[in-house]
């Protein structure tokens, strides 16, 4: 490897952050996208977002009809019938939208790579992304961080969605965060609400720290 | 903060190797401290061993590992060290605890190599999140630990 073979070209772009949102079905991942692409975008990142769904399109169709981005931003990758294995084992489809999205629409500064996992333990490969959130909600149950479930361990950010809920499922928010806490060894925890946005703001500036730098 | 857009190479290369043994014998070799997983990010936040905020951004064609020379100034140099990854070292009593034990390890999709008799996990985490997993296993000594870190 020569030093001035693998110096880029002074303002040359480097490719998009790319940052996975993983996590149980129903816990909020389509929704948190719907809430992070305008706050992304009104800080003026150039953003294209990748959905992965079993056999169908309907989280990439539901993001492309909300008016929130240009349609042809968001690709879908059907999955089959194991979910994580694209996102983890072999993450070639995902790595071939992304590049895609690059190519059509670069130089993008984010792209957001959703995936419904089929529990607990899906994970994101490092080759795909450079940071990923995990998904869970209160009305999973309070006992969802203790299980240890390698998404809630290994994730960069763990976030607990619908706290609005929790009192109707008589579910205890902060003994969630101390439990999260302890078996995510003090990395951080985020609580959002994201039907009416609350707590989105700090997922924006977590991820604008760790992956943007300049935003 | 610092920004590090690309590897200038690796500390192996003659070139760079000179001008390395000259910053470390003035001291002025700063060392970031990956994991091996950390090595696999093109994006991440880090601090050197002396306390140096970088913040890291490599073009998809390149890749962090052991060496990789970030920065090389008259007066400074920052240098990737990964470090060694730590294994856990397992022993199945008899055939039938290995296929549980195998079984086990890929459900889990932890990263192993074969070792004779033994299968070494390569530990991603903390040894007790592992060992957590394999209890009825290692109850009643179906399976029992070689030895951490070996």
């Amino acid at each position: 490897m020569s030093p001035l073979a693998q110096a880029p070209t002074r303002g040359a772009h480097l490719g998009a952050a790319r940052v996975g949102i993983g996590g149980p079905v129903g816990s909020g991942k389509t929704a948190l996208l719907e809430r992070l692409i305008p706050r992304f975008r009104a800080r003026g990142t150039n953003i294209a977002v990748i959905t992965n769904d079993l056999v169908t399109r309907e989280d990439a169709e539901r993001v492309q009809r909300s008016g929130l981005i240009d349609p042809a931003r968001v690709l879908a990758v059907e999955t089959g019938a194991c979910p994580h294995t694209a996102i983890r084992e072999d993450p070639t489809l995902n790595l071939q939208a992304a590049d895609a999205l690059e190519a059509q629409f670069g130089p993008l500064d984010l792209i957001l790579i959703e995936s419904g996992g089929d529990n607990l333990a899906s994970t994101f490969s490092l080759d795909l992304v450079d940071y990923w959130l995990f998904v869970i909600d209160t009305a999973g149950g309070d006992d969802i961080p203790r299980k240890k479930g390698l998404g809630i361990v290994q994730c960069d950010l763990l976030v607990i969605n619908k706290v609005d809920l929790a009192p109707y499922v008589r579910v205890d928010v902060e003994r969630m965060v101390r439990e999260g806490g302890q078996v995510r060894r003090g990395r951080p925890i985020l609580l959002t609400n994201c039907h009416s946005g609350e707590g989105v703001d700090a997922v924006v500036e977590h991820i604008a720290a760790d992956v943007l730098f300049d935003r | 903060m610092l920004k590090i857009d690309h590897i200038l190479g690796l500390a192996t290369e003659p070139a760079i190797a000179e001008a390395l043994h000259d910053l470390e014998h003035r001291g002025a070799v700063e060392y970031l401290v990956l994991s091996p997983a950390d090595t696999q990010r093109h994006r991440l936040r880090a601090l050197t061993d002396r306390g140096t905020e970088c913040a890291i951004a490599l073009p998809r064609a390149q890749q962090l590992a052991n060496g990789a020379v970030l920065l090389l100034e008259r007066s400074r140099a920052i240098v990737v060290r990964m470090s060694e990854v730590e294994w856990l070292a397992l022993e199945p009593r008899d055939a039938a605890a290995a296929l549980e034990l195998g079984y086990c390890a890929g459900n889990m999709h932890w990263k192993v190599e074969f070792a004779g008799a033994r299968l070494r996990i390569a530990l991603q985490g903390p040894a007790d999140t592992y060992l957590e997993r394999l209890s009825q296993l290692m109850r009643d000594g179906r399976v029992t630990v070689e030895r951490a870190g070996a």
